[in-house]
């Protein structure tokens, strides 16, 4: 009993390391532009099955996954200037819309292009499985795992210790004032758009050796990561982390007990329940009405 | 003794003359359209069923619901269960699906309605897979295989045929314009209306805003109930994927093409959406001959772009701008 | 005699205290200004006596009654209504709609909407006693509107106003509710002169109905010239009352508002 459910924590850490991926991709825009992207999974996909379907016609893999992040950036970029942009000054309920209208339409352009066959990838590095405390984790999980480290430690210097990343945050914090000294805020909406594309494209290459790809887990994916960035307050990048595990966890050990058609009825529960009880999520601060 | 008031005839009224109008319109087509085409004109009404109520939530009262499919499948299992397994005329269940859905959207209100915006939209969202999975879960509403053979309406022994679900659903859109438009011209419309720009403002009025808010989203949940029942019966077979979150983002498709903030855009959007995708379904394979599945979903989230961007009031606004001036 | 009572209110944002203790009675019928130099908390304290806000200690009364801890529609019900720095209109509506849906939210006797059978459902069946009651209000409205600026432009969509009708119509759809305390926050400022005289007629002729005002206002000149009393705050205590003679002369007022002209 200890057994398996030690196991089911281990499934649910490798997919809330996505999970963490995508809530970043949602923290990132939202705290750039105020918008909570309803497309985010869908990098997800897109990473997934580019490198898969390159792969699978003869590339390298891990080639494949390098041009797979770039297709998922490049889809992001035009994401952003032909739906995102001109629809600027927008009401919040028509940019949700218009990223919801981007999901559907990216997820149907997945269908046309790779049909509704689930691809596979092979895993990054061979070796046999890791066995942890009587667990048992495949070798891909250490580049999940690893990916995250990377990608949080990039956007903790970058943030930190970069003078945009200062431009950002000052940015972010005053948009009027940041714009008298010059920072570009329109600059920073594309490359919000652009990075959250990529590391929810990198999420997708390195998690498709594990349970392969389909066109439409994008909605899974980017639903998770939602809640993800809810759990951890939306406006932090330390909580969009700890949100991924916490979620990952919680809905492969629930799904483990009871049975997995339940997992993601439970995720939302829980959402649901941290929306009503903490709105700012677990890790945010209590924010007054102004 | 003083002068009685003039009462000013109902806003519905004159819509009403019109819906009747295009109900005469509806019976006389499906008399001699194919009854593959039938079916589409029974799919529109039910469609529109839904997006009127979704119109008076969203678009007057300027929430979102991105789960609106999870109260057509309330009503639909509402109905299919009663019917299966009590042998509950579809009239009954009909009524029994729309109390239903409006019980489950009153409770679910107390949640969803305090959040705002994104919060509000992922809420609903939430809530309706939740649904959803209960769908899947629960054996007893015949879990991911769904329920078949649901019996069908009938009126004194008389089974509806296609034609006969084509003039319910588009009765049940007459009367369901009816009430939407009187309630719009009403002073409850205008309260609905000025929750959605000022609610601080309105409750400084003592207007309780989620209050309003709670009583719109559980009539939309009736619309949608209603349609749903129905529905079931027309199919005679409905599982869980009939009543996925796909579902729920074409009727906020249908509502923003139609216009949201009005009461006949409901129509338009839900002919526009059904129609166009009936032909893409035709024409994608002419075009792209390698094109597999729903590959129209792509170009359905496209028009739900460009029509935010270009048009955002809804391909409707612009006559009933005309008439306002 | 006591119309409104705001007993010890403090209100502190993390280690910002914008309110401390503070205490004064606005009697029934009078205008009561309220005064301070930007920040002094004036604004926080109308937040707090609409419910907008609920005060870290303290409480607010209404004829006895405690208002604190009630949302802004139930205050609003039971009497206290308020305008806002920056007018706040309903997009979508006419003038006339606007006024005449304050009229409805009274009318209804407590918040609005009422049980569904009298609000929701009368009005989607388009009950000839429903729409009786709503074609009234539309009549009242009209009435209302007469005398002012607006009164021809009922037709008019509100985001079609200028900020001045704005003003003003904020100021009349709080007149309609017929409240026994009306907040006016700044309800001056960014007006022309024809348009400050009317407004000053309206809180004139408020005041003879017994309607309770407390104003903001910036313009110092008018504030004491209409005011029957005045409290000053300044760094959210309460630093002077009285009447507007009396306050004009303290010194501890002119020093908080130094280099401000009190005349």
């Amino acid at each position: 009993m200890i057994a398996a459910l030690w196991q089911y924590v281990l499934a649910g850490v490798v997919v809330g390391a996505i999970y963490a991926l995508v809530a970043a991709g949602f923290v990132l825009i939202y705290q750039v532009t105020g918008i909570i992207n309803f497309a985010q999974g869908e990098f997800v996909m897109i990473g997934g099955m580019t490198a898969a379907s390159l792969a699978a016609s003869g590339m390298p893999t891990l080639a494949a996954a390098a041009l797979a992040v770039v297709v998922a950036a490049l889809t992001g970029a035009l994401a952003y200037v032909l739906a995102i942009r001109p629809a600027r000054g927008a009401s919040t309920v028509t940019l949700i819309f218009i990223t919801l209208g981007l999901s559907v339409a990216l997820r149907g352009l997945g269908l046309y292009v790779w049909g509704t066959n689930p691809l596979s990838l092979p895993a990054f590095s061979g070796g046999s499985a890791i066995t942890l405390f009587g667990g048992v984790l495949p070798p891909q999980a250490l580049w999940v795992l690893g990916t995250d480290v990377l990608v949080f430690a990039a956007l903790y210097v970058f943030f930190r210790h970069t003078y945009a990343g200062t431009a950002v945050r000052a940015a972010v914090a005053n948009p009027p004032i940041a714009s008298t000294f010059g920072i570009p805020l329109r600059t920073f909406a594309f490359w919000s758009f652009v990075a959250a594309a990529a590391i929810g494209g990198l999420g997708g290459v390195v998690l498709t050796p594990i349970p392969g790809a389909t066109y439409d887990m994008g909605l899974t994916y980017g639903l998770a990561g939602f809640v993800a960035a809810i759990l951890g307050g939306l406006e932090s990048l330390p909580g969009a982390l700890l949100g991924g595990f916490v979620l990952g966890i919680v809905e492969k050990v629930s799904g483990g007990l009871l049975s997995t058609g339940w997992e993601e009825g439970i995720g939302f529960l829980i959402l649901v329940l941290v929306l009503v009880a903490r709105p700012q999520g677990l890790l945010g601060r209590r924010v007054r009405r102004a | 003794m003083s002068v009685p008031p003039v009462v000013p005839s109902s806003p519905g009224t004159a819509h009403l003359r019109v819906a009747f109008g295009v109900l005469a319109v509806v019976a006389a087509a499906v008399w001699f359209l194919p009854s593959y085409y039938t079916g589409l004109v029974t799919l529109i009404g039910l469609y529109a069923l839904v997006t009127i109520g979704l119109n008076l939530f969203m678009g007057y009262a300027g929430q979102v619901s991105l789960g609106q499919a999870a109260f057509v499948g309330i009503g639909a299992y509402t109905s299919a269960v009663l019917a299966l397994r009590a042998g509950v005329t579809p009239w009954i269940g009909t009524l029994a699906g729309a109390l239903a859905a409006a019980l489950v959207a009153y409770v679910l209100s107390f949640v969803a309605l305090r959040l705002r915006e994104h919060l509000l939209a992922l809420a609903t969202l939430a809530l309706g897979i939740v649904i959803g999975v209960v769908f899947n879960e629960w054996e007893f509403i015949g879990g991911s295989s769904g329920l078949k053979g649901i019996p069908g309406f009938a009126i004194a022994g008389h089974p509806f045929d296609v034609r006969g679900y084509a003039l319910l659903s588009w009765a049940l859109v007459a009367v369901g314009i009816w009430f939407a438009a009187n309630l719009v011209g009403s002073s409850y419309g205008r309260a609905l209306i000025a929750i959605a720009s000022g609610e601080l403002a309105a409750e400084a009025l003592g207007v309780d805003g989620e209050r309003l808010k709670r009583q719109t989203f559980v009539l939309s949940a009736v619309y949608a109930g209603i349609a749903g029942a129905v529905y079931a019966s027309y199919a005679s077979y409905i599982d869980p994927s009939s009543f996925a979150f796909l579902l729920s983002v074409n009727f906020v498709l249908m509502s923003v093409i139609g216009g949201m903030r009005t009461v006949w855009g409901a129509i338009v959007g839900a002919a526009v959406v059904v129609v166009l995708g009936q032909a893409l379904q035709a024409l994608v394979p002419l075009v792209l001959p390698s094109a597999r599945g729903d590959v129209q979903s792509f170009f359905l989230g496209a028009i739900l772009i460009a029509m935010l961007i270009l048009a955002p009031r809804g391909i409707t606004s612009r006559w009933s701008e005309a008439r306002r001036a | 005699m006591t119309a409104l009572a705001v007993r010890g209110v403090t209100m502190r944002f993390g280690g910002v205290v914008a309110l401390d203790e503070v205490s004064f009675d606005a009697r029934g019928g009078e205008v009561l200004g309220v005064m301070g130099p930007n920040g002094a908390g004036k604004t926080t304290l109308f937040n707090v006596i609409s419910g907008v806000q609920r005060p870290t200690a303290g409480e607010v009364l209404l004829n006895g009654a405690r208002l604190s801890g009630r949302p802004v529609h139930e205050v609003a019900a039971r009497g206290v209504t308020r305008t806002f720095q920056t007018p706040l209109m309903f997009w979508g509506l006419t003038v006339r709609e606007s006024v005449a849906l304050a009229l409805a939210a009274r009318d209804s006797g407590t918040t609005y909407p009422p049980r569904p059978d009298r609000s929701l459902v009368a009005s989607g069946f388009g009950l000839r006693a429903r729409r009786a009651v709503d074609a009234r209000f539309h009549d009242e409205a009209d009435a209302l509107l007469a005398h002012t600026k607006l009164a021809r432009i009922g037709d008019r969509g509100t985001e079609t106003l200028a900020f001045g009708e704005e003003r003003i119509l904020e100021l009349v759809r709080a007149l309609a509710l017929a409240p026994a305390v009306l907040l006016l926050d700044e309800p001056l400022s960014g007006l022309n002169p024809d348009e400050i005289d009317d407004v000053l007629g309206a809180v004139r002729a408020a005041r003879a109905d017994g309607i309770t005002v407390l104003l903001i206002e910036h313009a110092v000149g008018e504030l004491l010239a209409l005011a029957d009393r005045v409290v000053v705050l300044d760094h959210g205590r309460t630093i002077a009352q009285g009447s507007a003679a009396e306050v004009a002369r303290d010194p501890v007022v002119v020093d908080a508002y130094i280099g401000d002209a009190l005349t």
